[in-house]
């Protein structure tokens, strides 16, 4: 799947700190790692952008595209960031994220006909995230139309479920990846992101990475089509690549219920598969969940 | 043609947990059905209903609260003792001179006053600490050592401290009460942690009772989630027995301090819900409860 690096973002105290200083060189690295990394998007998350948006967003996209040939993702909520970010970008960005807020739908989304732009619409609505599957394919689908009839066809709108982290709400995380295998039913032609590294918020640092990267295999198979990640990870880039295939095909086994012999395993593949019955709500989450 | 509704057998089963030595032990929990289900199975422990006695006259009970045990507030044995006339399966002494708040008395002066309350009685003794980590360590170190061989139920051990105490619980034969604040993830959590080097049969959970209004339907769904993911999906680490330490959660409560009709229908009614969630042991404050809790289990109410 298409992979955009989520490292440029303002709650890092480094990206914050760059960025009141106008520091081009620690943006510019943090950008050039990841295109080495093997980011196909820089995704960059300016928060709600309170402080000069037009001027800070501009900047950033200069910034970056100065030294890489990559499309931008220009994530914020703030729609006058928004309107100035996807101007200043000379490949066609990824607006990120529209939603099925009121708000969103006046001011976002016509951003990405006027700009010609591919645009992220999550299920959000105006009474926030909505519980399960079918309120999601609904917040989804009456927001997608909208921007049908404003011209933006289905290719362009990437459906962002809204990922909820594994520790606080376990039963959302297995329905999101069913709600990603429905989509190509529901609205042929339409494509999808996750904020893959949310299921592992709330989780210890060190055991963060096993989760992202079963989650993005997990989601991978039911057709999603990119994940704004940490590209620096490097397992989660192999496994994407197609490097990885045993590990694939163990949590593909697991997802089917197919009986495995963990004694059988090495450490590693043991993991995996209990990571993935976590992920698919079988075993009740708990931070040990690799220790039993 | 007569109808026989579909049975569920489930995979798993609560652990039984022995408490008390002897001819006083008690068997806790033990159960491969759902609370109160007598239709899916035999039910062999009855959930049992604990007093509460404070191990210091306390300060700011109401007339009512104290009218009960008025000739023994200040004498834990003799509490302990009238606990039992009223009716409990076993009696709750709660160290709060202990509590670093208040008297911070010392850990062998607990210990001291606990062993002669379990040697007093002819049921086993659940032991509470005052709930600060940091002394609760000391404490509950103390109280294991000195009454070593009671198989007391000792508790709370939480995330910040429960390798020290469940060590000693370990070398002195007791049990432990895992105690984890109102959410289900970090009680599997420490329950991993726990059965690294503690016995599965000799842990009981506290997923912290909340009262009715105060947040009872938290504790209600943790409960009732942890029967079901131990019984019926026999996940190991989920299977041992609850325990419902809301007596003094419901006295604290505006309506348990303003009148006292109120105050026992609040411990009542938060007592009642707690035992359909699947609680294996009640903590209560009020002997009238004992009483009523009795007659709803044996289905005389």
């Amino acid at each position: 799947m298409v992979l955009i690096g989520e490292s440029i973002h303002i709650i890092s105290k480094d990206v914050n700190d760059a960025v009141k200083e106008r520091n081009t060189k620690v943006i510019q690295d943090l950008a050039k790692g990841q295109a080495a990394a093997g980011a196909d998007y820089i995704d960059l998350n300016l928060g709600p952008a309170k402080r000069d948006p037009e001027e800070v967003t501009q900047w950033l996209v200069n910034t970056i595209q100065g030294v890489i040939d990559l499309p931008i993702s220009v994530d914020t909520l703030n729609p006058v960031a928004m309107e100035a970010g996807l101007k200043a970008c000379k490949k066609r960005p990824l607006l990120n994220s529209s939603s099925g807020r009121t708000d969103s739908k006046e001011r976002m989304l016509p951003l990405a006909k006027k700009y010609n732009t591919d645009v992220v619409i999550s299920v959000l609505t105006d009474k926030g995230c909505p519980p399960g599957i079918d309120s999601r394919i609904e917040s989804i689908m009456e927001t997608i139309a909208l921007a049908n009839e404003l011209g933006i066809p289905n290719e362009d709108i990437w459906v962002d479920p809204i990922i909820l982290p594994v520790s606080a709400d376990q039963k959302q995380v297995a329905d999101a990846v069913e709600f990603v295998g429905m989509l190509q039913d529901l609205m042929p032609g339409v494509k999808s992101t996750v904020g893959l590294s949310n299921v592992s918020n709330g989780t210890p640092d060190e055991l963060r990475g096993i989760l992202n990267c079963t989650y993005m295999t997990m989601l991978g198979r039911g057709g999603l089509y990119s994940a704004i990640a940490d590209v620096l990870d490097e397992e989660l880039v192999k496994l994407n690549k197609g490097e990885l295939p045993n590990i694939v095909d163990l949590i593909y086994k697991t997802m089917d219920g197919e009986v495995v012999d963990l004694a059988s395993l090495s450490q590693k593949e043991r993991d995996y598969v209990k990571t993935t019955k976590v992920l698919m709500g079988e075993t009740l989450y708990s931070h040990a969940w690799l220790e039993s | 043609m007569d109808y026989k509704a579909p049975l569920e057998t489930y995979s798993g089963k609560v652990a039984e947990v022995v408490i008390g030595k002897g001819e006083k032990a008690l068997k806790i929990g033990g159960e491969s059905v759902l609370p109160f289900h007598f239709f899916e199975g035999k039910i062999e422990n009855r959930p049992r209903l604990a007093l509460e006695v404070p191990d210091a006259a306390p300060a700011n009970w109401t007339e009512w609260e104290c009218r009960p045990y008025k000739d023994v507030l200040s004498d834990p044995v003799a509490w302990a003792k009238k606990c039992l006339d009223f009716g409990a399966d076993l009696v709750c002494l709660r160290l709060v001179s202990t509590d670093p708040a208040a008297a911070n008395a010392p850990a062998d002066k607990a210990a001291a006053v606990v062993k002669q309350v379990a040697s007093a009685i002819n049921t086993p003794l659940i032991v509470y600490g005052s709930g600060d980590e940091t002394k609760d360590i000391e404490v509950l170190t103390k109280v294991a050592e000195v009454c070593a061989g009671e198989n007391l139920l000792l508790g709370p051990l939480a995330k910040e401290n429960y390798e020290p105490i469940s060590k000693a619980a370990l070398d002195h034969g007791h049990c432990i009460i895992a105690q984890t604040p109102l959410d289900i993830n970090l009680e599997k959590e420490l329950n991993v942690k726990l059965l690294k080097t503690f016995p599965r049969e000799r842990i009981v959970i506290d997923p912290l009772s909340s009262a009715l209004g105060y947040g009872m339907e938290y504790s209600f769904t943790i409960m009732e989630r942890t029967k079901h993911i131990g019984v019926m999906f026999g996940d190991n680490t989920m299977q041992m027995p609850i325990i419902a330490d809301l007596g003094s959660e419901c006295a604290k409560t505006k309506q348990a301090k303003e009148s006292e009709k109120q105050g026992l229908l609040w411990e009542g009614i938060t007592a009642i819900s707690l035992l359909l969630a699947g609680a294996n042991v009640l903590i209560l404050r009020q002997p009238e409860n004992c009483k009523l809790m009795r007659e709803a289990i044996d289905g005389k109410i």
